[in-house]
C-alpha cells in the first residue's frame, strides 16, 4: 500500500492523460475529441501539481506564526497550473467555436465524413 | 541602452490596444502592425552590435537568475527577432490591401499576437515562459488559419488545433518532469545541472519535448497538420507561418536539444529525420496541383534540410543551417506572397488557371520566380551561398552516414527544381492569348515584394553581410557552457 500512497496522485494523472489520448485517437465525433482535449489537460494540470505537493501540507504563506516551513507546498507549480488552466480554456473554447463553425458549413460532426483536405 | 523587455512588450502592448484604437477609427487597426515591426526592427537592429560582444540578460522582478524569469538576447534571440521583426513588418504592409473582407481589427490583432509570441519564443531563457509564449504564436494561428471562414478553413483549423493541443500538452508534461527533477525553470540552470541525474530520467523529458515543439516545427512523422493550414490560410498568414512559426517552433527544438540537454547522441538521428522531411516534403509537393499547397510541401522540406544541416553539430554546418533558415524565411514569404494575388487575380488555387500570367502580372510573376530560383538554390540569389554552406558542412565531417544524407538532399532539391520550373514555366511559356490586359498588384503589395527580392538578391551576391552574426549565432548555439556562463554568472 506504500507505494500506491506515495504514487497515487501520478497514477490518477498518466490515467487521465492516457484516457484523454486514447479519446482523441479513437473517436470520431468532433466534441468527443474535444473532451477528450479537456481530460488530457486535466491530467496534465494534475501532474504539475503533484510534482510539488506534499502530503497535510500548508499554504506558502509566512504571516502566520507557528507554519512549519518544511510542510509547505512548493508554490511554483501551483503558479504554472494556473497558466496552464487559462490556456486550455482559451483552446477548448476556440475548438468548440469552431466545432459549431464545422457543424454550419458540413451538417456532421463525425471527422470520417469531414475530408476535403487530403493530402 | 535599449532594453530587449520591450521587443515583447510593446507589440503585446498595441495588439490589446487594437480593439480601442478600432472603437474611434475602424481604419486605425491596419495601421498599427507596421508601426510595432518597424519598432522592434529598429531595437532589433540597436541591440545586434552589443549583443555580438555580450549577450544581454533581462532579469525581470528584480531578482536573480535563476529565480526570475529572464531574457536572453544572445546573437540567436536577436538575428531570430530581426528576421521576425523584418518579415513581419514587410507582411503587415502587404496586408494593408490585401485583407479586405471580414473582422479586419482581429485580423491585425491576431496576426501582431502571433509574432509577438514568436518574438517570445525565441528571446525567453525560461522554460515554462517558452511554453507561454509558444501558445501564444499557437493560439493565434488557430484562430488565423480559419479567417477567411470557408470549409476548408474551418477545417484545417480544428486538425491543426487538435494536433498542435496534444502536442502542447506533451511539451507541458516535459516541463513539468524537468521541474520535477532539477527544481528550477531557468534554462541555463537546469542545463547545468542535467548531468548530476541518471541518463534515462532525462531521456523521458527530452523526447516529450522534442516531440512537443516538434509538432509546431512539422518534423516528418508530426506535420499532417501543415499542408492544410498553410494552404487554407490567407496569403498574407501563409507567408508567417511558413516564414516565422515553423522557424521558431525549429529553434526551440535545436535551442531544447543543443543548451538544454547537450545531446549529441540522438544527433544523427535528428539527421536521418531532417532528410525524412526533406524527401517527404519534396516528393508531394512534387504532385500537388494547387499552388499554394505546393508551396507549403515546399517549406516541409526546406525545414528537413535547416534541420539536417543543424543536427550536423560542427560550426560549419550550425552557421549553413541558420543561413538556410535565414534563406528560406525571405524566399517563402516572396512566395507566399506573389502568389497570394496571382490567385486573386486569377481566381483559382490551381497551377494550370495561372497560364499567361507572365503576361498580365509581370512585376508579380518576376518576383515569384526570383523566390522561387532562390529556393531551388541558383545563384546569384540568396539560396545558393546558404545550400552551398550546408553541403559544404556535411561533406567536411568525413562520415559516410552523412554522405549518404547529403546525397538524398540533393536529389530533394533536383525535385524541387522540376516543380518549381514547372510552375514558372506555365507563367511565362503557356496561354494562348497574346496581349492580355496587365493588371499588376497594388503599390502596398509591390513594396513589401520588392524588397523581399532586393534582400535576397544583395545577401546572395554578399554573404558576408550576414555570416558574422550567423557565425556567432552558430558559436552560442554549439557552446552551451558560454551560454551557462553568460546567464548564471
Amino acid at each position: 500500500m506504500g507505494f500506491l500512497n506515495s504514487y497515487i496522485y501520478y497514477i490518477g494523472a498518466f490515467g487521465l492523460i492516457l484516457v484523454g489520448l486514447y479519446i482523441i485517437l479513437v473517436k470520431h465525433n468532433l466534441i468527443k475529441v474535444i473532451i477528450g482535449l479537456g481530460i488530457l489537460d486535466t491530467g496534465v494540470n494534475l501532474f504539475l501539481i503533484s510534482v510539488g505537493y506534499i502530503t497535510k501540507g500548508t499554504a506558502p504563506i509566512f504571516s502566520r506564526p507557528g507554519i512549519d516551513s518544511e510542510r509547505m507546498v512548493d508554490p511554483v507549480p501551483q503558479a504554472l497550473v494556473l497558466t496552464a488552466i487559462v490556456i486550455g480554456v482559451a483552446v477548448l473554447a476556440l475548438a468548440l467555436s469552431l466545432a459549431i463553425r464545422l457543424y454550419q458549413h458540413y451538417g456532421t460532426l463525425n471527422l470520417r465524413k469531414i475530408r476535403e483536405q487530403k493530402w | 541602452m535599449v532594453n530587449p523587455v520591450l521587443l515583447i512588450a510593446v507589440p503585446l502592448g498595441l495588439a490589446f490596444a487594437i480593439p480601442l484604437f478600432a472603437l474611434f477609427w475602424k481604419a486605425a487597426a491596419k495601421y498599427v502592425p507596421p508601426v510595432a515591426f518597424a519598432f522592434n526592427l529598429v531595437i532589433s537592429l540597436l541591440l545586434l552590435p552589443k549583443v555580438l560582444e555580450n549577450p544581454v540578460i533581462v532579469s525581470i522582478g528584480g531578482w536573480q537568475p535563476p529565480f526570475c524569469i529572464n531574457l536572453v538576447a544572445g546573437p540567436v534571440g536577436v538575428l531570430f527577432s530581426i528576421i521576425i521583426a523584418l518579415v513581419g513588418l514587410l507582411v503587415s504592409i502587404y496586408a494593408l490591401d490585401y485583407i479586405k473582407e471580414g473582422a479586419a481589427e482581429k485580423y491585425h490583432m491576431l496576426y501582431l499576437l502571433l509574432l509577438t509570441g514568436a518574438t517570445g519564443v525565441v528571446l525567453t531563457g525560461d522554460i515554462f515562459n517558452l511554453f507561454v509564449f509558444f501558445e501564444i504564436l499557437c493560439i493565434s494561428s488557430y484562430a488565423l488559419v480559419a479567417y477567411t471562414a470557408n470549409k476548408a478553413g474551418f477545417e484545417s483549423a480544428i486538425k491543426y488545433l487538435i494536433q498542435g493541443a496534444v502536442g502542447s500538452s506533451l511539451l507541458l508534461i516535459g516541463v513539468g518532469l524537468l521541474y520535477g527533477l532539477f527544481g528550477t525553470l531557468n534554462m541555463a540552470d537546469i542545463a547545468q545541472n542535467i548531468k548530476s541525474v541518471s541518463p534515462i530520467s532525462v531521456f523521458v523529458p527530452m523526447v516529450l519535448l522534442i516531440t512537443g515543439l516538434g509538432v509546431e516545427a512539422a518534423i516528418f512523422p508530426l506535420n499532417a497538420w501543415l499542408p492544410d493550414a498553410h494552404s487554407s490560410a490567407p496569403s498574407s498568414i501563409s507567408a508567417v507561418l511558413s516564414g516565422i512559426a515553423i522557424e521558431v517552433g525549429l529553434y526551440a527544438v535545436v535551442r531544447v536539444v543543443f543548451t538544454i540537454f547537450g545531446a549529441s547522441s540522438i544527433l544523427l538521428f535528428l539527421a536521418l529525420l531532417g532528410i525524412l522531411t526533406l524527401l517527404v516534403g519534396e516528393m508531394c509537393a512534387f504532385s500537388q496541383n494547387n499552388i499554394k499547397r505546393m508551396l507549403a510541401y515546399s517549406s516541409i522540406g526546406q525545414i528537413g534540410l535547416i534541420l539536417f544541416a543543424l543536427a550536423i553539430a560542427t560550426s560549419y554546418g550550425v552557421t549553413g543551417g541558420l543561413f538556410q533558415l535565414v534563406s528560406h524565411a525571405l524566399s517563402k514569404a516572396l512566395l507566399f506572397l506573389a502568389a497570394g494575388y496571382m490567385i486573386y487575380r486569377a481566381g483559382s488555387m490551381e497551377i494550370s488557371a495561372l497560364e499567361g500570367m507572365g503576361k498580365k502580372m509581370p512585376l508579380t510573376c518576376l518576383a515569384f520566380t526570383i523566390g522561387a530560383f532562390s529556393l531551388v538554390g541558383l545563384p546569384p540569389f540568396i539560396g545558393f551561398p546558404s545550400k552551398f554552406l550546408v553541403v559544404r558542412a556535411a561533406l567536411a565531417t568525413k562520415e559516410t552516414f552523412l554522405f549518404v544524407l547529403i546525397g538524398l538532399a540533393l536529389l530533394g532539391t533536383v525535385i524541387e527544381a522540376a516543380y518549381f520550373f514547372r510552375v514558372v514555366q506555365v507563367l511565362y511559356f503557356k496561354g494562348e492569348k497574346p496581349n492580355p490586359e496587365r493588371k499588376e498588384a497594388p503599390i502596398t503589395a509591390l513594396v513589401p515584394m520588392f524588397i523581399f527580392v532586393v534582400l535576397i538578391v544583395i545577401v546572395g551576391i554578399y554573404p558576408k553581410l550576414v555570416t558574422d552574426v550567423l557565425n556567432s549565432a552558430a558559436s552560442e548555439l554549439l557552446n552551451r557552457l558560454d551560454y551557462i556562463r553568460s546567464v548564471l554568472g
